[in-house]
């Protein structure tokens, strides 16, 4: 990162030698400048692998790897049929058209292309390796989105930046194999093209966008929000008074073709034109062949006899479009707004009443910190750059004002969306830097070396710009800026390798001698689950590990991360809420054959099921059968969550905590402290005698991590 | 017992002809301190009739034998051959004398597996693992005997029962029976020894060797090993508390075990199909490297696993050539773990592109399967691949096959001409693809 900006403020005063002339020598820095982001932007995702292994982080990518293997195995149209009977038991899922499959696509593609070259990488490898693989793209594609909103040196500080921005890493580490590490490409792509088409006018470029506008569909849900910005942009030049033919063009081309790519998507299907999500694009649409329209009657008319029929024509659209809106929606035609889409615009809606996606740390609202934690000091150029853009405003530059203003609210709703933030305060950031190192650097260049022979074209340039600035004020401000650069680059690497590296399935600790001990204990039991269970059993855990177990165990499981039924959750919810016999007769409905449960009473691992438990209980509670389970019955008298002898007798009793506490109070954990002192509650269990009357223990994994129990059979009659 | 011995009688009355033959005097030694039965016969064989004694047949009668080797007194290798087409219980050997004399000395080993089975077969966790083996109390011979004597090696001092043919003797962990005389041919009487065994019951159930021989200088090798615990199975619930705080508590489970690899491998790794398995140690020693392996999780009776073990060894110390003729020796298959019995073992050796002439020789019989080409990095016509498998190895089959082949060195080019190549056309297509103009309309400004 120090290479990259120095050679962004060398890049103008690169003194012309020998054999290569001034253009040349610019191409081969900013060749040199993209190369090394983009070099940098895949090895900085590397810390996980070359810390732990080339591994799959998390839960999702599970799935994603998992049905990738399917499809490189299986081909497309067993893919496109598949229908899942390993997960949601018994009711089954049909993978084909509830998915996105631009990731998994994209994936097999490219095995599929290098096994065709003869070269035998691992489907997993592939899978791992896609995300910073797609960043190096991002980084390429942010330079030239750059170049076509401002300038070339933009683009080289907008590359350099993204490349290792934090916010962005956060899902593109090697092995965070996830939708959102190639729609981040996706999306940036759809953008340049779009700015290229709306600069041209051409139906050449607007149909190019509406070809990365696909590809971005096909591949994460958050397409919703490119397909709600360009109509944005659109919507804005119109007021702004820019609305001309190359917009129509472009605009109406993309809409057209870009929907009806949208719609070959299964899992899309009819909402482009249906749900009220994407009703501005369609409203944006007709009101561009209205305002073209428009133009052509002012053209040939007399200005009194259109004034009058723009009126009428403006009242009666408007009561019309209104009248058939409400309609459809009435009928249902037009779906109503779905529980994720109102949680961005009020973020207080899912906590109050889905509880399901109020459950998800990454859809809670971003904390201030974590702004500045994920995008340091983009969150203060962010402002300059937007300074920028207003100070010369063009077509394009609107566009990257609409999408960095819309963003930075959306990433203020939804930890999750910072990734969507994160490149255009890239982009404006980059563009702040830029404009202010041009302006400031000729100074320093000018005063420090005269004497130097300088090309007579360059000299000239020079002496015109420099604009009185003194060259101690210039060399001060320059060198606070580079200072700043430094210290991002230190504040990223810091971050990568500390917050966003860690794998998750293999968890490390440091020991009291210094030494890293690694706690494998998620693979361990899945492993031990997929070597020693009967090839059809059932396994209940909370949804969260559903993923992971379908995966890595390739046993059935009851629910998992693709949250689609809340009822079957609520019900797995209900069986760890409630007591033995009770979780016995949900478990006897559904077939269970083991259960699984996280507990990092031992370790001091805290994201454990005890810890979820509460949401477990309102999840169990949100539905008629288990109208029951209350909340407050798990509190203890003091209205606290407690697990010790003042914890309410409930939660002692139930299910959830009987499968986790199972002969831990005979455990010594940590000295000087009673046997069964739980660690991540720092306290002594309440509970500790007592047997299990429905369920045995089948394994618990070395540090207790993963426990899993044997779901009796019914007792022979008699005995 | 005397009507057999009257029966015997009457046979012999009726074989006059072999009767001529008697095993002098036999002693037997069987060592079941591990899963597998090891015998080792010491028998003098003489022809009574004074005649030079040139065939002699031996008879294993035991199931599911795994190996054999037969030496004579002077430690020279005996001749045999296998007689074809009997029950799976008895095999049948016909050996040739080197020197042909009325006397002989022979001493033969034999290893067989699955003949110590737990009993009872399942046990909970805190239980102890008894076996019981099952075998015959004389050699069973064609021939008759003069005196027999059995000593028999146990892994413990805790027996429960053994067969109480007199006269025996018991110290400790070994047993003696006999000595026996004037033991009819083909008498038979069974031996039953009840004990106790803790020493791991490990089964692989497959194994996959690939050797990927490269004329860079490396050999690849890599092994995919499924493997159970076929003690007494695990009866009731697993218990971690029990596990982790009671040293008896599931002593036959298998934590850990080592694994022998050449003294010169490098690259070790040790995965499965959810990665690496984090838990293994790897010591190097002066003429192996001692690799002790943990599974993910402690193996109990009846639980199975799966991993894949692999490294690499320098090509000079098991490729030879000259000229353009080569030879591959190495391991058939190599350790897995002390005792180790193997139920079926799959080799496959990948040959670089352009070998030819291949001719393999095996130590022992082995299955040979069709060749076939795999194209992997930079191939063009793919690399010959031999493959053959056996079943019910033990560690005694440790031992070298070779392969002969030709390879011409130049090929050895091949594969950086090709990238060399392959580089070069993107930059000549490169060159000429700037230099042409698409454009449909002319256009003036340009030079």
């Amino acid at each position: 990162m120090t290479v990259d900006t120095s050679n962004v403020s060398g890049g103008a005063g690169t003194k012309a030698k020998g054999f290569l002339t001034w253009e040349k020598q610019e191409h081969l820095v900013k060749l040199a400048i993209l190369i090394l982001a983009a070099v940098l932007s895949f090895a900085t995702r590397l810390f996980s692998v070359l810390r732990f292994e080339s591994v799959i982080h998390e839960f999702d990518p599970y799935f994603n790897y998992r049905t990738t293997r399917f499809l490189a195995e299986q081909g497309f149209y067993k893919f496109h049929n598949w229908f899942d009977d390993r997960a949601w038991y018994p009711l089954g899922r049909i993978i084909g058209g509830t998915i996105y499959p631009g990731l998994m696509v994209t994936s097999a593609a490219l095995y599929r292309l290098m096994w065709m070259l003869n070269v035998t990488i691992d489907i997993r490898n592939v899978c791992v390796f896609l995300a910073p693989f797609f960043s190096s793209l991002t980084t390429l594609v942010t330079y030239a989105l750059t170049k076509e909103i401002h300038s070339t040196g933009a683009g080289l500080v907008a590359a350099a930046l993204i490349s290792i921005v934090p916010g962005y890493i956060s899902r593109s580490v090697a092995g965070s194999y996830d939708n959102e590490g190639i729609a981040i490409f996706c999306m940036l792509f759809t953008y340049y093209l779009w700015i290229k088409a709306v600069k041209t006018g051409t139906i050449f470029w607007s149909a190019m966008s509406a070809l990365a506008y696909f590809y971005m569909v096909s591949s994460w849900g958050g397409y919703v929000f490119l397909i709600n910005l360009i109509p944005l942009h659109v919507l804005a030049l119109m007021i702004t008074g820019r609305f001309s033919h190359r917009i129509y063009i472009a605009y109406s081309t993309l809409y057209c073709v870009g929907t009806i790519l949208s719609m070959q998507i299964s899992f899309v299907g009819f909402q482009p034109i249906q749900s009220s999500e994407h009703m501005l694009a369609l409203g944006v649409f007709g009101l561009c062949q209205i305002h073209a329209f428009v133009d052509y009657l002012r053209s040939r008319m007399p200005k009194d006899h259109f004034d009058l029929l723009f009126k009428t024509l403006v009242s009666s659209v408007v009561s019309l479009v209104l009248i058939v809106g409400t309609l459809l929606t009435l009928t249902g035609k037009v779906s109503p707004w779905t529980g994720r889409f109102y949680s961005l615009l009020d973020p207080s809606y899912a906590k109050n009443h889905i509880p399901i996606i109020a459950s998800v740390s990454e859809h809670q609202p971003t904390s201030w910190s974590s702004f500045y934690f994920d995008l340091q000091i983009l969150v203060f150029l962010f402002p300059a750059g937007l300074y920028c853009c207003f100070s010369r405003l063009t077509d394009s530059n609107i566009f990257i004002i609409l999408y960095g203003v819309t963003s930075i609210y959306f990433a203020g709703v939804m930890v999750r969306l910072m990734l969507v933030l994160a490149p255009v305060m890239c982009v404006l950031s980059g563009i702040a830097i830029s404009h202010l190192l041009a302006k400031y650097i000729k100074c320093v260049d000018t005063s420090s070396s005269k004497a130097a022979t300088e090309s007579k074209r360059q000299h000239k340039k020079l002496e015109q710009q420099s604009g009185g600035v003194k060259s101690e004020v210039a060399i001060g401000f320059v060198s606070i800026i580079t200072l700043m650069l430094i210290v991002y680059t230190f504040h990223c690497t810091w971050v990568t390798s500390e917050a966003y590296s860690s794998p998750s399935i293999v968890l490390s600790a440091r020991s009291h001698d210094g030494g890293r001990i690694i706690f494998d204990d998620f693979r361990e039991a899945y492993y031990w689950l997929q070597m020693n269970t009967p090839e059809n059993a059932r396994i209940m855990s909370w949804w969260d590990y559903g993923y992971q177990i379908t995966a890595m165990a390739n046993r059935t499981i009851l629910v998992d991360n693709n949250t689609w039924n809340n009822t079957h959750i609520s019900r797995v919810g209900q069986a760890m809420a409630s007591s033995e016999e009770k979780a016995y007769e949900i478990m006897r409905e559904l077939d269970v054959d083991y259960v699984l449960v996280i507990f990092g009473g031992l370790t001091g691992y805290s994201s454990d099921d005890i810890n979820k438990f509460l949401w477990m209980v309102r999840i169990g509670g949100s539905t008629d059968r288990g109208a029951h389970i209350k909340e407050k019955d798990y509190y203890a008298a003091n209205g606290e969550f407690r697990v010790d002898k003042e914890g309410s007798p409930t939660l002692l009793n139930c299910l959830m905590y009987k499968m986790c506490y199972y002969r831990f109070g005979q455990m010594y954990t940590e000295g000087g402290k009673a046997q069964g002192y739980d660690r991540v509650r720092a306290s002594e269990i309440g509970n500790k005698d007592f047997e299990l009357d429905v369920l045995e223990e089948a394994y618990t994994t070395e540090h207790w991590l993963v426990r899993i129990y044997k779901v009796k059979d019914l007792p022979n009659r008699g005995v | 017992m005397w009507i057999l011995y009257h029966v015997a009688i009457a046979y012999l009355i009726l074989n006059v002809t072999h009767a001529e033959i008697i095993n002098k005097n036999v002693e037997r030694t069987l060592d079941l301190t591990s899963q597998l039965a090891k015998t080792t016969y010491k028998i003098s064989v003489e022809d009574t009739a004074g005649k030079a004694l040139k065939d002699y047949v031996f008879v294993v009668k035991e199931p599911n034998l795994s190996f054999i080797s037969v030496k004579d007194g002077f430690s020279n290798k005996v001749k045999y051959e296998e007689k074809k087409g009997l029950a799976n219980d008895q095999t049948e050997f016909k050996l040739t004398f080197a020197s042909v004399s009325p006397q002989q000395n022979l001493v033969i080993e034999t290893v067989s597996t699955k003949n110590i089975l737990p009993h009872p077969a399942e046990i909970k966790q805190n239980d102890k693992q008894l076996v019981k083996f099952v075998g015959g109390l004389y050699l069973y011979s064609k021939y008759s005997t003069n005196t027999q004597k059995t000593n028999v090696m146990l892994s413990s001092s805790n027996i429960l029962s053994h067969t109480q043919a007199k006269p025996y003797s018991v110290s400790s962990n070994k047993l003696a029976f006999g000595p026996y005389e004037n033991i009819a041919p083909l008498s038979e009487d069974e031996l039953v020894i009840h004990y106790e065994n803790q020493s791991p019951f490990l089964t692989v159930n497959s194994l996959d060797r690939s050797i990927e021989v490269s004329h860079w200088g490396n050999i690849a090798v890599k092994e995919s090993i499924e493997m159970t615990h076929t003690g007494a199975k695990l009866k009731g619930s697993f218990s971690r508390y029990d596990f982790q705080k009671d040293g008896r508590s599931g002593q036959s489970a298998v934590k850990s075990y080592k694994t022998y690899l050449p003294a010169s491998a490098s690259g070790v790794y040790y995965r499965d199909t959810n990665g690496n398995i984090s838990t293994s140690n790897m010591h190097f020693m002066r003429d192996f490297v001692d690799l002790e392996l943990r599974p993910r999780f402690p193996l109990f009776g009846g639980w199975k696993t799966q991993y894949t073990l692999g490294y690499n060894v320098p090509s000079y110390e098991y490729l030879f050539s000259s000229g353009n003729n080569y030879v591959l020796k190495m391991h058939l298959i190599d350790h897995i773990h002390d005792n180790m019995s193997i139920e079926k073992a799959v080799v496959t050796v990948i040959l670089p592109e352009g070998s030819a002439n291949i001719e393999l020789i095996t130590p022992y019989s082995i299955k040979r399967h069709q060749n076939d080409l795999i194209y992997t990095y930079l191939d063009t016509v793919g690399r010959p691949v031999i493959t053959f498998s056996k079943q019910n190895l033990v560690e005694n089959h440790i031992s070298e096959f070779t392969l002969k082949y030709t390879f011409s060195k130049v090929s050895l080019l091949q594969e950086p001409l090709l990238v060399i190549g392959f580089i070069y056309m993107i930059f000549i297509f490169t060159i000429v693809l700037l230099r042409l103009d698409f454009s449909i309309t002319y256009h003036s400004h340009k030079e």
